[in-house]
Parts: structure tokens; C-alpha cells; sequence
């Protein structure tokens, strides 16, 4: 099953959508909801989400914590912060004007 | 505020690193163990879930050092990395480090030194804060110095001041006044300055207050300020000192104000002046002649210096009409910038030196160069496992820069230290006459200059190894033992690079041998005068106390009387200026015919003061005529002797003597002589000036018969040891007047070397320059040879196995060595000869092509080179065929 690559530059707005619709989430937990909200079409590669993690860590947009899962294991958890939710606004009115404007391109063909 | 929070969290992250490596592993874990129970929960089975796990995962160290380079501080942790590694790389190597950075040291401690005296004079700003405007007014046209300017000038120039100048202010360096403290008196170097020269340099008195424009006039009140040292020195700093009275040459002066410390006259060399008195400058003058002062202005906002030229040349044509003798035709106020002026005084000569230590500097980076080459060869292995590793090629290279800096710094920190320790010893060799030379020293400024040379230097020599080892064959490196893959394109650089250090080193040398050539030849030119155990010291007469000529004359009658009298002195004479301890001329014009020579330049010739006993306490012997005797004194016939250079110049031909002169005739009437005199005797030339310039035309008058004899220098020929007559010196004059100081006490020979301290100075410094490039190179070629011939080992061994002799070794390596001193010779040559012809104005008697010396210096090298190949040549020659063979 080839699961297509995350477009680049979106890989922020992905998780950061992820972490505001589901709160707090360690990091096996948002690639795998990632992958499964996308129905298997993207993959994250932990090669590239844990970079990207913690660049929105050094940015401000996420906390971490450290807690404990269901099965009473430690894991680290993420939240998005004020920042964050104010950073997922702008990337998702960016991606929809790019989107649109791709689709305009396309359909006028 | 964002980015300050942001700021914040990179730094925390930055101490916390290990904690940080700890909670990415435990993270990674997590993941890990999630994704395995996946892959089981998808049916495969465990240890198959556990590889596929694994895989996908893929590298965890590279994950983790990709996460932690989010946080942007890789730069810094590669960096440290690096230094501690370059350092213990250094370690290992105590051979190559100690050569390297003892190299380095030599060069960048060299550099060092000449900076700080290239900052004192040209880069450092002056102490004034509004040198940048300050501008010196001068004239050109003239063929007396047009520096020089008189109150007359200054007089007229001021009527112009107001439309062109916001100040225009005039100094000029005085007598040493005489100072009584505790009823001694001492002598005090002063210069007197215009009432608004102050506030023209931007400076303020630090107490009290400025000179007052009535303090400028003539018959103003006596009023005087002191200098930052003198206040201190001698009077205790004491802060009531303004308004205090004082007893300079006599007369009551009071203190008005104290300068601020770093505060000196306007061409900032020695002597400093501790006392500054107010020039009475006359409204008008009829003294149009060289005044000896320095005009200095600036100009008013939006005037060019050719606006203000323009000015002041009009008032030029105007003196001249009234004093046509004294000015050219042409003459022409011309402005130059103050810090021009400065530079043009200190001479091309330091900037010469300063091109000469860069050289010195250039072979040692080329020598180190070439160390690390022969080293990078060895640690291709190295490069090629850090290759394999994942090390990009930028790191390679940043990390081989940063070990080339680090011995670079290292090299810097010792040649700053060699520097500090040998800096009393450099300055004593600089002439006096270099602006700031007091200033000379290792501050901020040149401690900033050599680090940031050492680094330069670093990444200088460190680029083309650098480069080099990172381009690197993998796996040719890797199977290979030995280093012959990069050995030879190596080798071939690495003899360039020698060579090179060998061309460069001519250059230098022969440079070093032409100065040193110059100073030879001057110290053997003949003065025309014997200065061998001669005394001379200097007495200037007060002119509140000896006020008349008659007292003047009475007071020398009676010294030369009393120092004849003592035993072990000879003769015992005055002149006013030493030879070759200043210069003093005048203009003359001939009785009854000319004032001028034909190309309508004015009559002049130096002029000297003495009194009967000079030429023969000097030995000048007399060609035609008489001497000076006590009988030309101020009731007889005014007479004056002549050289022989004055005899043929003036009277080609014809016979000189009963023919009359009027010294100062066409200068006005205050410089000129009441009457011609009647030249009676003529005497050998002797060197006035310098002892590269021609010798002769001076004159020579009786002291007793002019109003001049105020400042005269004492000549007293002995049996022997000069010097040590001098407390029997003082006990004569203080028969005569105890309160007169003796001042510039030394012997003529002191004199004559003194006059050549310039051509020391340079010969000295680029003697060692030399000598230090020729160790450098010398080193550089032995590296290369010793290096190539271990790298030969194999080869010579079967050579030696196939039947050559030791010879045949010898000469292998001798041809080698050839080769690389050729090359590098010829092309030095070449380029000495371009180059030497730069110095040409600081040579004496030899061509800056002279054959002779680069013939000299080209063997010198050639034999150096030879030299330093018989270290190596003699390792060859014992290389046994069978440990060779067996020796990869």
C-alpha cells in the first residue's frame, strides 16, 4: 500500500489541526491520526515530524509534558498553545488561498 | 516580546542538552515500541515486526540530531567540538605544533610591533577635536620651506580671516624658558601660541581660562599656561595654581590656565612643549622674513581649501611688492590638511617597514601552509572514515580551518608576548623625529590589529590544505596504507610553495642588504672635520638678562677663557649650530654687483657663529687668507670666512678675499646686517646639514661682532675622554655666571652617529626582517626536502640495492634541493628588481640594481638552501635497502 508523501510546507498545519482537534497527543499518536484521518493517503515519517515538533516547540506554537498513557507508559505530550491556535489560523487561510487558486489553474484548462 | 520568549527557550535549551538527549531517546522508544505492536497487531510476527519497526523508524541518532538542530544551536556545539578536537590534534603533534606556531609567532609578533607604530603616526586620531578641520596654511612657490611663515604674513592674512577662516591661529616653537623652582634653574621646553589657538583645536584648559585677545598684543600682560605634566611635576597638581605668579627668564609671569593631559604642539614629536605663552603678534610688521611659525586654520562651513587659497595668495603679491627680495613670483597660499602634513613628515619610510614585516609574515604563513599539507597527506585516512560517516564537505573544511586558526591564535598570543617583552628595546631605535613617538605602545587597538591577523593568517595558510583534504577518494583512501594517491600533486605544491618562500625571502634581503649598504657607506663619509674627543654642550642666554650685545660677547669671553684653562682641553671654541646638528641659512648679497644668481634665484648660504678657536678645535684646516682672531671684535672692521665650495660658486675665477658680502641685505631691515663685511679667510667645506648632502657653502662671523651670539654651542677639543671633563665644565662656567644650565651635553661623535639615527633605525629593522625571513625559508625548504625524501624512502632503497653509491644519493637529494633554490631564485630576482626600485630615495651610494648585491644575497641563499638539505641528504645516504623495501 503506497501511502503518498506530506506535501512540503504543510506538515505544520497538519499537526497543528491534529493537536486543536484532539487537545493533547504524544507523538506516535499524531502520526497515527494524521494517517488515519487521511485515510492511509499521507504518512508522516517520524524522520520528519519530530524536527518539525520541535521546531514548533522552539516557535512557541506547542508545550510538551511529560505524562502517561493509557497503558501507563511515559510518553511525552503535546498541546498547542495560544500562539499555536493563532499560527493554525493563518496557515489555513494560506493553504485555502493557495488551494484555491491551484484549482482555479487546474480547471480552466 | 515574541522573540524574546523565543530567545529564552533556545537558550535553556542550550544548557539543558543532555537532558534534552535523554527525553528524544525515551520519546523515540515509545514511538518505536507503538509502531512494533502495530505491525504485530497486523499479523507478522515478532521479530519480523520488530526489524520492519526499526526500519521505518529509520536512524535514531539521525533523527535526534536532526530534532536538536531545530533549535539552531549546531553552529555552536560543531564549533566547540572542533576546538577541543584541533587542540588535542595539536597535542599529538608537538613537532609540528611547536614549528608552526614558533613560525607564526615570528611573523604575526613581527607585524604586531610595526602596527603599533604605524597607529601612533597615521591611524590614530589626533588629540585635538577638531583636527579633521584643521588645516596648516603654508605657501608654495617659495624655495625656503613654505611652512614657514612670519607675523608679517600672518598679519596681513588675518585681514582676510573673516570670509574665509572660523580661526586662524599661529605656533611657534620658543627657546626653553628658564624657569626658577626653589631657586634653581631649569630649563623648560615652551611654545607660544595665538591667543586663539586653543579654541581653534576644539581643546579647553582643564582650570582656570584661555588667553585673552589683549594677551596677544604687544605689551600685554605676562600671562602663561601650563601643561598636564608640568602642573604635576612640579607643582604638586595643586589646584590653586591659577593666578599664581612664576619666574620664567627673569620676569614675573602668572598662570592663567592648565592644559588638559595628551595636549602638545601641533607636530607631535619631541621635544614636547610643558609651557605655552601667548604670541605678541604685531598689528602690522616690518618683518616680512621666515618667521619660523606654523599657521594653522579652519575654514568656515561650506569654504573649500581653494576658496581659501585664493584668499590668501592676494596678500602674498602685496608683501612682495613692498619686499621684493624676500618673495618669489609666484608664491601661492596653499592648505593642506593637518593629518597630511603629519604623514608627509613621518616619512614613506615606516610604511616601507610595514611593507617589509607583511613579507615576513607572508613566508611564515607559506612555511605553515606547506606543514599542514605534508599532515593532511597523513590524515586522509581520517577524512575518508569522516567522509564515510556523513561529515558534508563544509565540515571537513570548518573543521580543518578551525585547527588552522586555533594554531594561528596560538601562534599570534606568543609573537603579542615576544612583542610586549622586546617593545622598550624597538622604541629606542625609532627616530626621534617620527610624530608620537612618546605614544608607541601595545593598547587596544593593536592588541584588536594582531587578533584579528592571526585569524586572517589562520584561515590564510589552513584554506588550500583544507580544500584539498576534503575532496577526498573514498575508497581509495580507505584500501590504501600508505599516502601516494594525493603525495604527488602535493609534492608538486609543496616545492612550489617553497620555492616561493624563497623568492620572497630574496626580495626581503636584498632590501635589507641595500639599507644596510647605505648606512656602511654614510658612517665612512668623510665630515671634513675631526670628532674625535670633542665635547660639545649647549648655553642659551637669557635675553631679560643679557640684554646687550656687549654682555652677550663678555659672557662667551670670559667661558672660553675659563674652559681653555682647564687641563686635558686643547682648544675650547663656540658655533652656533653644530655641523650636521641643524640647519641655519641666510640670504647674502655680493658688493657691488649681484643679490642674485643668474637664474634669479636670491644669494644664500649657510651661516655660523663662532669664535677664533672653532676650526682649529675642529681641525678644519684654512686654505687662503686668515682665521678669525680676538681682534675682530665689535670696534673693528666687520670680516667673515668662506669655504671653498662659497669661493668656487660665488667667485668662479676670481680671487674672493677683500671682496665684501651683506648678510642679510635683501631679508628687511630687521634681519639684515648694519654693514657688508670683508671676507678674509677661507677653510676646507665640511658637512653642514647631513652627511648625504653636499658639503659646504657656509659662512663663518666672529661672535663678538654680531647681535645674534644669544644660543651657542660649545666645542671644547680634549686629550681624551671627554666626558669626563664635564664636572670641571660646570666649575669653569660657574665662574662666569652660575645660573646658566649646560644643556645637550654629548661628545661630537655622538653628534655625528645622531645624525644618522634615521639610517639605522631602517638598516637594524630591515636587517632583522632579513634574517628572520631567511630562518623562516630555510626551515620551509628543509621541511620540503626531508618530507619529499621519507616519502622516497622506498624508491631509494631500491636504488641503493641496484648499486648506487652514497654519492649518487647525495646527489639526488642536493639536485632536489637545487632545483627548488633555483626556481625560487630567479624568480626573486625578478621581482627584486621591480620592487628595490621603490626604495631608491632611501638608499645612499648604491644603485637599487646594484649587481654586486644581488649577486651576494642570490649565493647567500643558494647556500642556506644547500644547507638545509644536509640534514635530509645525510638521512638518505644511511637509508638501508632492506628495512627501505620493506618500508611502504
Amino acid at each position: 500500500m503506497r501511502r503518498d508523501e506530506i506535501p512540503p510546507g504543510t506538515l505544520h498545519l497538519l499537526i497543528l489541526k491534529t493537536l486543536a482537534r484532539r487537545g493533547e497527543l504524544h507523538g506516535y499518536e499524531i502520526a497515527r491520526t494524521i494517517q488515519q484521518n487521511s485515510e492511509d493517503v499521507l504518512q508522516v515519517e517520524e524522520g520528519s515530524l519530530y524536527p518539525a515538533l520541535q521546531r514548533m516547540l522552539v516557535k512557541g506554537w506547542v508545550k510538551a509534558y511529560w505524562g502517561t498513557t493509557a497503558e501507563n507508559r511515559r510518553a511525552r505530550f503535546y498541546r498547542l498553545t495560544t500562539a499555536g491556535r493563532k499560527q493554525l489560523q493563518v496557515e489555513e487561510s494560506q493553504f485555502e488561498r493557495v488551494m484555491s487558486a491551484i484549482t482555479r489553474v487546474i480547471q480552466t484548462a | 516580546m515574541k522573540l524574546l520568549g523565543e530567545l529564552g527557550r533556545r537558550v535553556t535549551m542550550l544548557l539543558r542538552r543532555r537532558k534534552f538527549d535523554q527525553e528524544m531517546d525515551e520519546e523515540m522508544r515509545i514511538h518505536l515500541e507503538l509502531r512494533e505492536r502495530e505491525r504485530r497487531e497486523a499479523g507478522l510476527p515478532a521479530d519480523q515486526a520488530y526489524t520492519a519497526a526499526r526500519k521505518n523508524f529509520g536512524n535514531a541518532l539521525a533523527l535526534r540530531e536532526a530534532s536538536h538542530d531545530s533549535w539552531g544551536w549546531s553552529w555552536l556545539e560543531h564549533l566547540i567540538q572542533d576546538l577541543r578536537f584541533a587542540l588535542r590534534m595539536l597535542r599529538k603533534n608537538p613537532g609540528f605544533t611547536a614549528t608552526a606556531v614558533l613560525t607564526l609567532a615570528l611573523g604575526i609578533g613581527a607585524n604586531t610591533a610595526i602596527f603599533s607604530i604605524i597607529d601612533a603616526v597615521f591611524l590614530r586620531p589626533l588629540p585635538y577635536p577638531n583636527a579633521q578641520q584643521m588645516y596648516l596654511v603654508a605657501r608654495t612657490g617659495n624655495a625656503y620651506g613654505g611652512e614657514s611663515i612670519s607675523p608679517a604674513i600672518f598679519a596681513a592674512w588675518r585681514k582676510q580671516q573673516s570670509s574665509v577662516f572660523e580661526h586662524l591661529a599661529l605656533f611657534g616653537f620658543m627657546d626653553d624658558s628658564t624657569l626658577m623652582v626653589s631657586g634653581e634653574p631649569v630649563r623648560i621646553p615652551s611654545a607660544g601660541i595665538s591667543w586663539d589657538f586653543l579654541a581653534m583645536t576644539g581643546i579647553h584648559p582643564i582650570l582656570g581660562r584661555d588667553f585673552r585677545p589683549e594677551e596677544g598684543q604687544i605689551g600685554g600682560p605676562n600671562v602663561v599656561m601650563l601643561s598636564d605634566r608640568l602642573w604635576r611635576e612640579r607643582f604638586g597638581a595643586d589646584l590653586n595654581v591659577v593666578g599664581q605668579n612664576l619666574t620664567l627668564n627673569s620676569k614675573s609671569y602668572t598662570v592663567v590656565g592648565v592644559l588638559p593631559r595628551g595636549f602638545t604642539d601641533p607636530t607631535f614629536s619631541p621635544p614636547y612643549s610643558q609651557l605655552w605663552l601667548p604670541l605678541q603678534i604685531p598689528a602690522a610688521s616690518n618683518n616680512p622674513g621666515n618667521g619660523g611659525l606654523l599657521c594653522l586654520g579652519t575654514l568656515k562651513h561650506g569654504v573649500s581649501a581653494t576658496q581659501a587659497e585664493e584668499a590668501l595668495t592676494p596678500s602674498l603679491s602685496e608683501l612682495r611688492r613692498e619686499f621684493p627680495k624676500m618673495f618669489m613670483s609666484n608664491e601661492r597660499a596653499h592648505l593642506v590638511p593637518l593629518r597630511e602634513m603629519l604623514n608627509e613628515w613621518a616619512g614613506t619610510a615606516v610604511l616601507l617597514l610595514f611593507g617589509a614585516v607583511g613579507l615576513v609574515l607572508l613566508i611564515a604563513c607559506v612555511n605553515v601552509a606547506n606543514l599542514s599539507l605534508a599532515r593532511s597527506a597523513t590524515r586522509q585516512r581520517e577524512m575518508a572514515v569522516r567522509s564515510a560517516i556523513g561529515a558534508s564537505h563544509s565540515r571537513i573544511v570548518r573543521q580543518l580551518l578551525t585547527e588552522s586558526v586555533v594554531l594561528a591564535v596560538l601562534g599570534g598570543l606568543l609573537g603579542v608576548a615576544v612583542c610586549y617583552a622586546s617593545f622598550r628595546f624597538v622604541v629606542t631605535l625609532v627616530p626621534a623625529n617620527v610624530p608620537h613617538v612618546g605614544t608607541f605602545g601595545i593598547d587596544a587597538r593593536v592588541l584588536f590589529f594582531a587578533f584579528a591577523l592571526s585569524i586572517a593568517t589562520g584561515v590564510a595558510f589552513g584554506l588550500i590544505p583544507a580544500l584539498g583534504a576534503s575532496r577526498v577518494d573514498l575508497t581509495g583512501s580507505l584500501k590504501e596504507s600508505t599516502t601516494q594517491a594525493g603525495a604527488r600533486g602535493a609534492g608538486r605544491l609543496r616545492g612550489i610553495l617553497a620555492a616561493g618562500e624563497i623568492a620572497i625571502s630574496l626580495v626581503l634581503l636584498v632590501g635589507a642588504a641595500l639599507t644596510l649598504e647605505s648606512f656602511a657607506r654614510l658612517t665612512v663619509v668623510q665630515p671634513g672635520f675631526d670628532s674625535r674627543n670633542v665635547l660639545t654642550f649647549r648655553i642659551s642666554l637669557p635675553s631679560e638678562k643679557y640684554d646687550t650685545q656687549a654682555k652677550r660677547t663678555l659672557f662667551f669671553d670670559q667661558a672660553i677663557h675659563h674652559l681653555a684653562a682647564i687641563s686635558g682641553v686643547e682648544q675650547a671654541a663656540i658655533v652656533s649650530i653644530l655641523p650636521l646638528a641643524g640647519e641655519g641659512d641666510i640670504l647674502f648679497s655680493i658688493e657691488g654687483e649681484r643679490s642674485a644668481a643668474p637664474s634669479g634665484e636670491p644669494l644664500a648660504a649657510n651661516f655660523r657663529i663662532i669664535s677664533p678657536d672653532y676650526f682649529r678645535a675642529l681641525r678644519i684646516p684654512l686654505m687662503r687668507g686668515r682665521e678669525l682672531t680676538p681682534a675682530d671684535n665689535a670696534s673693528s672692521a666687520p670680516v667673515v670666512v668662506i669655504d671653498q665650495t662659497m669661493a668656487r660658486k660665488f667667485w668662479p675665477g676670481q680671487d674672493p678675499i677683500g671682496q665684501r658680502v651683506w648678510i642679510g641685505k635683501a631679508m628687511g631691515p630687521s634681519m639684515s646686517e648694519p654693514a657688508p663685511r670683508e671676507i678674509v679667510g677661507i677653510v676646507a667645506d665640511i658637512r653642514e646639514s647631513a652627511l648625504t648632502d653636499a658639503p659646504g657653502q657656509t659662512m663663518f662671523i666672529p661672535y663678538a661682532q654680531t647681535k645674534w651670539n644669544d644660543s651657542e654651542s660649545f666645542v671644547l677639543r680634549e686629550r681624551a675622554a671627554p666626558l669626563m671633563s664635564v664636572p670641571a665644565v660646570r666649575d669653569a662656567l660657574h665662574q662666569v655666571d652660575p645660573t646658566e644650565p649646560l644643556t645637550e651635553i654629548e661628545t661630537m661623535n655622538q653628534v655625528v652617529s645622531g645624525s644618522l639615527k634615521d639610517w639605522r633605525f631602517h638598516a637594524t629593522m630591515l636587517g632583522i626582517f632579513g634574517a628572520l625571513a631567511l630562518f623562516i625559508a630555510a626551515i620551509g625548504v628543509y621541511g620540503v626536502i626531508s618530507y619529499s625524501i621519507a616519502q622516497r624512502t622506498h624508491e631509494i632503497g631500491i636504488r641503493v640495492a641496484l648499486g648506487a653509491q652514497r654519492v649518487d644519493v647525495l646527489r639526488l637529494v642536493i639536485s632536489q634541493g637545487a632545483r627548488l633554490a633555483l626556481a625560487g631564485i630567479a624568480v626573486g630576482v625578478l621581482a627584486a628588481i621591480g620592487l628595490t626600485r621603490l626604495m631608491a630615495s632611501l638608499l645612499y651610494g648604491v644603485a637599487p640594481t646594484d649587481p654586486l648585491t644581488f649577486v651576494g644575497v642570490a649565493i647567500l641563499l643558494a647556500i642556506v638552501a644547500l644547507l638545509a638539505c644536509y640534514i635530509p641528504a645525510r638521512r638518505a645516504m644511511r637509508v638501508d635497502p632492506m628495512t627501505a623495501l620493506r618500508h611502504e
